[in-house]
């Protein structure tokens, strides 16, 4: 499943990114790698903030989708 | 200087980077560009150390080429090669900031690593290991709290002791010892690599360089001049790596960095669990902030909020408006609350009784038995009365009120320009020169500077709290929809003051295509300037169609949403949705220094390129306005003969499709370039001869003597000046944001287009409708508009191709 699947609450675990080079390299270096751990904060309307390590990211719809995760 | 220092100050957004820097160099700060980009460039002089440059670099998130930041940094880092590297690093998020820490251990260049925040990290109950990660990354670990200005210059002094040994007992060529982060296969790989590239690259570092080779780092690979047949050997142990690990070479690299941190914490971090596991406030604030029915009617409050301040009738920004042009720059003005009645009348009162005493003598002696004064904004008629020889009388009696005797009188700048040049004697060109052209020029950038002024302080209050990342979060779906992102937003309010901070804040766009199409976009706002067009011509021509001011703006609004759709769909902007990345910073309350910093280097930037644009600009437009071809200097009555006047005549014919071809048209409208304001003072004088009792009358005549339907001339007129480009102060930012001249081309061909298609139809199909009949302009016209509505409506490109 990917990250749009996850709820506001819930916890899940990173598998791999997809899409585009530049925006995984970037989603990388932000900490979304295989085996981190991310929790969904908040949803609107598709979009998520997503509790990264320390900090909140937010992310569209698109991004979301292309983040593979596993359930914890 | 021979014995300069360069020390570069490195570190991710938001980890305090900028409050370090201003603590540790204080106001010595000297700001520019980066080379061929838009990205600020600043530096400063380390306090107490003349010969120590501390170069604060954008903030970063790594080292690969991802934003303009990234590249602007790395392109630092490796060519210019400072003599240390101060890291500051958030120590509430140590994980994530380390990230960028390795890659800079990695380039063998001496090393400070400031960990910031260490008074939160204590207060959480959390401690940190310094000695344990500055082993791991071989580099010298501090605890700052830049914010409490605690252990800032002992971070900084590290820094210069460090570089100065570094440099005494290594020398640039000697090999640094840099952290080993990656596993075997990896490492062996590297190691290849660091063989066949000896020599090509600054010994210290090499690491970096193979570490970037190993990740097909397209940009190391150019530079260093790798040929395809030596990349193809190392290729080859690029590929076993890639099959033993079964993942691609960047996510392996960034993957084992992540992996390399994880276990360095797990040695050196030791986290107070409870307090982790909790919502932290900033969470509680984002579920009301972001929340999906409340988001929208907060965020337009705080809209509101910033509107009211800065461009609402009777509010802070109106009123020092107000006080800045005809007060401050102008006249004079009373201290506030010194002033006190004289007679039973305050000085305003007394000031307009005396205007009515010079208009009643002025009209008695010109035979006339009704006197008027006129609105000076709208140039209509704002009082009228009947006059006697007993009123003339009289009012040849009144004196001019001494505003001293009225309160503590401060005198105005321009009244103290012209007491000095009367005293000084000089002639009466000098003195038209002074005051009309060069003063008349600097005050109108000043005029502007309340409301821009307030506007910026707003927006770096929301931005330093960290508010307007969530306004991007919020509107990015709904803007998404026009090509834009949920960072268009921020410009386009701040369009509503002032186009030129407005194009500056498109920067904030990551993607390239968004951040142009705002830039185009974000002028079609009216602006605080335009503002002054609309209330003229509302007054003058549209008293009854009361809703003519909010339609401008709604109009604003819709040419960017279609504009947006069209855009969209050409070849230069069709491409995938955009991703949508940002970091959402924890709320916190900003600090005064932090958002005196911010607005103040915003205002400076404004103040000094709208100071050199704008100046001579009004300088050459009084001198065109009041010399003829010989050079003889004219009168007020004179314009006719002016070189305006010729320079109008040439241009003419292009307005004359929207029905306002005529020499004043053209002149107004150019000079509306300028400044937007201008087209309602320039149009004030050259219909001066129109023959009207007053400047309305003048301009309602100048527009019945050049067209059958004078009201549609004048919608025509107004509207074109509000959407062709913008002034040349933010033609020339948009020019230097879009980054090539043939962007900036674009951007004006663009606006211009819109602006003459809008106001063509205004006037031909409003002709048409008023029973005017149907001419050749009306053909074009209803042409040009089907072409619009097939740019706006086509499919997209991505949905073309698949067809």
């Amino acid at each position: 499943m990917t990250l749009e699947a996850v709820k506001e609450g819930e916890r899940a675990r990173i598998v791999r990114v997809n899409g585009d080079e530049a925006v995984k390299r970037h989603l990388g270096a932000l900490g979304f790698v295989a085996g981190t751990v991310v929790r969904v904060v908040g949803t609107s309307y598709g979009n998520m903030i997503l509790a990264v390590h320390e900090s909140r990211i937010a992310v569209n719809d698109a991004t979301a989708g292309n983040v593979e995760v596993d359930a914890v | 200087m021979a014995n300069s220092m360069k020390i570069a100050l490195a570190g991710n957004p938001n980890s305090g980077k900028t409050t370090l820097f201003n603590a540790i160099t204080g106001s010595e700060q000297y700001v520019g560009n980066w080379p061929g980009v838009t990205v600020e460039k600043k530096d400063g002089i380390l306090h107490g150390h003349k010969e120590v440059v501390i170069q604060d670099l954008p903030g970063i998130y790594s080292l690969s080429p991802y934003s303009i930041e990234e590249k602007v940094s790395r392109r630092f880092l490796v060519e210019e090669r400072p003599d240390a590297i101060l890291n500051i690093v958030d120590g509430t998020n140590i994980e994530r900031n380390l990230y960028l820490s390795t890659q800079l251990a990695e380039l063998g260049l001496p090393m400070v690593m400031a960990v910031n925040m260490m008074d939160v990290v204590k207060k959480n109950g959390d401690s940190i290991d310094f000695a344990k990660i500055a082993k791991a990354l071989r580099c010298e670990v501090v605890g700052i709290s830049a914010l409490k200005k605690e252990g800032d210059m002992e971070a900084a002094e590290l820094a210069v002791a460090l570089a100065k040994k570094s440099a005494a007992d290594k020398g640039p060529n000697k090999l640094p010892d840099v952290p080993h982060v990656f596993s075997g296969s990896v490492e062996h790989a590297i190691a290849h690599i660091e063989e066949s590239i000896q020599g090509k690259v600054p010994a210290r570092s090499i690491r970096w360089y193979a570490i970037k080779i190993f990740e097909r780092d397209r940009e190391v690979i150019k530079d260093l001049g790798i040929g395809v047949g030596e990349m193809k050997h190392l290729e080859e142990h690029i590929r076993d790596c890639e099959k033993e690990l079964g993942d691609d070479a960047e996510s392996i690299i960034t993957n084992q960095r992540y992996d390399f941190i994880k276990s360095l914490m797990n040695r050196s971090l030791a986290l107070n669990e409870k307090r982790h596991s909790k919502a932290t406030l900033s969470d509680r604030i984002d579920k009301i902030v972001t929340h999906r029915i409340l988001a929208l009617p907060i965020f337009v409050v705080s809209l509101c909020a910033m509107w009211w301040l800065a461009v609402a009738e009777k509010g802070p920004g109106t009123v020092l408006t107000d006080w800045a042009n005809d007060e401050f720059l102008a006249d004079g003005w009373h201290l506030p609350f010194t002033t006190h009645e004289v007679d039973g009348k305050d000085y305003d009162a007394a000031k307009e009784d005396f205007a009515k005493a010079e208009a009643t003598v002025k009209a008695w002696e010109a035979g006339e038995k009704k006197a008027s004064i006129e609105d000076e904004e709208t140039g209509e008629v704002a009082d009228e009365w009947d006059i006697d020889e007993a009123a003339y009388k009289a009012a040849k009696e009144a004196e001019e009120p001494d505003p001293s005797k009225y309160g503590v009188w401060v005198p105005g700048i321009g009244a103290l320009i012209t007491g000095a040049l009367e005293r000084a004697g000089v002639s009466d060109t000098v003195k038209s020169l002074v005051v009309d052209g060069a003063w008349g020029g600097v005050a109108t950038v000043l005029g502007f500077v309340p409301v821009i002024f307030i506007v910026f302080l707003f927006l770096a209050f929301l931005e330093d709290c960290g508010y307007m990342a969530r306004v991007a979060f919020i509107m990015d779906r709904l803007l998404r929809k026009f090509g834009l992102s949920g960072k268009s937003f921020i410009p386009m309010l701040i369009g509503k003051g002032c186009g030129v901070p407005a194009v500056m804040a498109a920067r904030t766009i990551e993607n390239e295509r968004a951040r142009r199409m705002t830039v185009i976009l974000a002028t079609f706002v009216p602006c605080g300037a335009k503002t002054v067009i609309i209330a003229m011509f509302a007054a003058l021509f549209f008293r009854e169609q009361w809703y003519v001011a909010a339609l401008m703006d709604v109009v604003g609004i819709a040419i960017i949403i279609f504009g947006g759709m069209a855009l969209k769909k050409t070849r230069l902007f069709s491409g995938e949705a955009s991703s949508f990345v940002l970091e959402l910073p924890a709320y916190h309350m900003p600090t005064v220094s932090g958002v005196w910093h911010h607005t103040w280097n915003r205002l400076k930037g404004y103040i000094l390129k709208a100071g050199l644009i704008i100046f001579p600009a009004c300088v050459f437009l009084w001198f065109v306005m009041h010399f003829d071809w010989s050079l003889n200097l004219l009168g007020d009555e004179e314009i006719e003969k002016s070189i305006l006047h010729d320079l109008g005549s040439w241009i003419a014919w292009f307005f004359a499709p929207l029905g306002f071809g005529s020499w004043q048209g053209a002149a107004a409208s150019v000079s509306a370039e300028i400044a937007k304001e201008q087209a309602t003072a320039t149009l004030g004088l050259v219909a001066a001869n129109m023959g009207g009792a007053t400047t309305g009358a003048n301009i309602q005549a100048f527009f019945a003597s050049i067209s059958a339907f004078p009201k549609l001339a004048a919608l025509s007129f107004m509207l074109f000046n509000l959407f062709v480009p913008p002034c040349m102060v933010a033609v020339a930012v948009t020019f230097r944001e879009m980054g090539a001249k043939k962007w900036g081309w674009f951007a004006v061909a663009f606006q211009l287009f819109v602006g003459y298609v809008i106001s063509l139809n205004a006037y031909r199909l409003g002709v048409l409708f008023a029973g005017g009949g149907f001419g050749f302009w009306t053909a074009v016209a209803i042409l040009v508009d089907l072409f619009c509505l097939w740019m706006i409506f086509r499919p997209a490109r991505e949905e073309r191709k698949r067809q």
